[in-house]
């Protein structure tokens, strides 16, 4: 073991690698802080230019921008009061507060530290736990993997927000669009409609692209304010005092737990589980009545649990070849296509490139850290850029990128379909995560419940023998009916005070 | 009901219906295992019998915002340029044709011509020099 940490981190240690991470850093510090640009576009976009690198190298690249990213998501959060990406949307709640007080630094610096505590408590994690839970994998046939493919959508489906039959439905679009192609099992062609650029299936990137590249721009220009430009704001002291780290010590841990679990729950990221560690922060402080009014208990909950979805999402996507978000669900391709296939296999035939992976995420770690205390005042900078220059830009890179992929004008094509689409199901309030994780779990799904009946030989209910395939069933199931009980029991509540008036 | 979750539950109902009738014409399998039609009717029956809870309930699902696109004309001009540009790849020079469509796009932006030419092709430069020169991708 002492061998493969030491090979793992001799090829982190590679100049080359170093420099592909630093670029990556900071190219995810910039997407992160301009809000409309996310941790998933980011990586998306730029993967492409990592396939005529070595792994590591366009691994430590699209590690950077994931982990630089998302701290650097709660900058125009708390300088404006916009989230620069998804899962910084708690962090706007105390840190704008923060910035309306003139406490802007204090909030950008403790922004820089919890979430650096966030992601480092996410990688032990994944150090120490990734293991385990790899060799548990191991156990698994057809049947399981199936169970764990529908536990994964029926949780997207459970953690959509207000929208639950509306993120049903886009999971069940991504199982269809997912349909497209040869037969997983008789390579029998299926709405192909004789073409043959379909008989591979439509290709993940390219929809990934256009949904949250293409998609996001066409709904900022839908909502835009022509010619404004966003002003720069006064930053002033960053570090905290040390009274104020004690404060914040247990809230920024208890965020980092609630965030590598939620992180590690296949499609749930950041964005819940800063929400759900913001909550239960509130719930155990002392001064409830300060949270959403500049609490730093709060923003440091909510900072540390955003980030610490990453460790956990890369705990679930290396150990189980499952996304744990959109990210990460961009990584497997990654990984995929420099021929390495993330799951238990991983873990027992490349052991030293986990370890390479998880000192990558550590390096990462400390070095968004130190561009969110050194940087801070010119990356507010970067956000008086005029939005249609951005927008030109994402476009472009998206098309150029989409055809780079496969050489093929018909991925482009689905970009732009992708891209219609994503601006359209935002307009109608339709979750777009569930769409991507239908789209990459459906022939997980389809493939292994088929392998599993021909092992059965057609009998269904031997399948239903096997105890972990039963538990993935019930957590299944749970989190498929979680949200109704949950408005049963609100409903049940709001009607009680009204009954006794 | 909301007219929007009835519109977008009528063209869920529709899509997973033709899915079901589609998935009916691919081979249903043998020895009572399942064959490539299979899925799509199961995906299809849901999506159908979900999209018709969301088409006909009275809908409780979030707050209640009407299904609308502000900024039109920029909406539907910025998906027209693309759709042009794309209509044109892989005809004539990348470059030209790139910077030609940047410019455009910015300019029915709002931005100036000057800073829109400059801006177009300085980020077509990039972007050929990256993926054609740097990564070998033939853009052409």
């Amino acid at each position: 073991m002492t061998g493969e940490i030491l090979a793992g981190l001799a090829a982190v240690l590679d100049w080359q690698v170093l420099s592909f991470l630093a670029v990556g850093v900071s190219l995810g510090a910039v997407f992160g802080s301009l809000p409309g640009l996310t941790a998933t576009m980011g990586v998306a976009v730029l993967t492409p230019l990592t396939f005529w690198v070595s792994a590591e190298q366009g691994l430590a690249m699209l590690l950077g921008i994931y982990c630089g990213a998302i701290p650097a998501g709660g900058i125009p959060a708390i300088l404006i009061n916009v989230p620069g990406t998804p899962a910084s949307i708690a962090t706007s709640w105390d840190g704008y507060s923060l910035t309306k007080k003139g406490q802007a630094g204090l909030a950008l610096g403790i922004n820089a530290l919890a979430s650096a505590a966030g992601q480092l408590t996410s990688i032990l994690f994944l150090a120490f736990l990734a293991f385990p839970i790899a060799s548990f994998a191991l156990r698994f046939g057809p049947a399981e993997y199936f169970g764990l493919a529908l536990l994964g959508i029926s949780l997207m489906a459970g953690v959509s927000g207000r929208y639950v039959l509306k993120g049903m439905l886009a999971g069940m679009l991504g199982l269809a669009v997912a349909l497209v192609g040869l037969d997983p099992m008789t390579a029998y062609p299926r709405y192909t409609f004789g073409m043959s650029e379909f008989l591979d299936g439509i290709s993940f990137v390219p929809v990934m692209i256009g949904l949250f590249g293409l998609g996001e721009v066409l709904v900022q220009v839908s909502d835009r304010h022509a010619g404004k430009r966003v002003a720069s704001a006064v930053i002033g002291r960053i570090l905290p005092k040390v009274r104020e780290v004690r404060t914040m010590l247990g809230a920024t841990f208890s965020g980092a737990t609630i965030g590598t679990l939620v992180g590690a729950i296949p499609a749930a990221g950041g964005d819940i589980g800063s929400v759900i560690a913001w909550d239960q922060a509130r719930r155990a402080s002392p001064d409830k009545e300060k949270f959403g009014k500049g609490s730093l208990r709060g923003l440091a909950a909510s900072c540390s649990s955003c980030n610490a979805a990453i460790g956990g999402a890369m705990t679930t996507m290396l150990t189980l070849g499952i996304p744990g978000d959109a990210v990460s669900a961009i990584l497997i391709g990654a990984l995929l296509i420099h021929g390495i296939q993330p799951g238990p296999l991983l873990f027992a035939n490349q052991q030293s490139f986990v370890f390479s992976i998880v000192f990558l995420l550590v390096f990462a770690s400390l070095l968004i850290m130190l561009i969110g205390m050194l940087g801070a005042k010119p990356l507010a900078r970067i956000l008086t850029i005029p939005r249609p220059w951005l927008w030109t830009g994402i476009v472009l890179f998206g098309t150029v990128g989409s055809y780079a992929l496969n050489n093929a004008v018909v991925d482009v094509w689905a970009m732009y379909a992708a891209g219609v689409a994503g601006f359209l199901f935002r307009k109608a309030n339709i979750p777009l995560g569930p769409l991507v994780l239908g789209l990459i779990l459906g022939p997980m799904m389809e493939s292994n419940l088929r392998r599993a009946l021909i092992l059965s030989r057609g009998d269904w209910l031997a399948l239903l023998s096997r105890p972990i395939l039963l538990a993935f069933l019930a957590a299944a199931v749970l989190s498929l009916l979680w949200p109704l009980i949950r408005a049963r029991r609100a409903a049940g509540r709001n009607q009680e005070p009204l009954s006794s008036a | 009901m909301r007219r929007d979750d009835a519109v977008a539950g009528g063209l869920f109902l529709a899509l997973g219906l033709l899915l079901v009738g589609s998935g009916s014409g691919l081979p249903p399998g043998i020895g009572g295992l399942p064959g490539a039609g299979f899925f799509p009717q199961v995906i299809g029956g849901l999506m159908a019998g979900l999209a018709a809870v969301l088409a006909l309930k009275p809908s409780r699902e979030g707050p209640r915002e009407a299904f609308t696109i502000s900024n039109r004309r920029q909406v539907a001009g910025t998906l027209g340029l693309l759709l042009g540009y794309l209509c044109l790849w892989g005809t004539g020079f990348f470059a030209a044709r790139t910077a030609v469509y940047l410019a455009l796009t910015l300019r029915f932006l709002g931005q100036g011509w000057v800073p829109a030419l400059g801006y177009s092709a300085a980020l077509t430069a990039f972007v050929w020099l990256a993926f054609d020169m740097g990564l070998n991708v033939s853009l052409q």
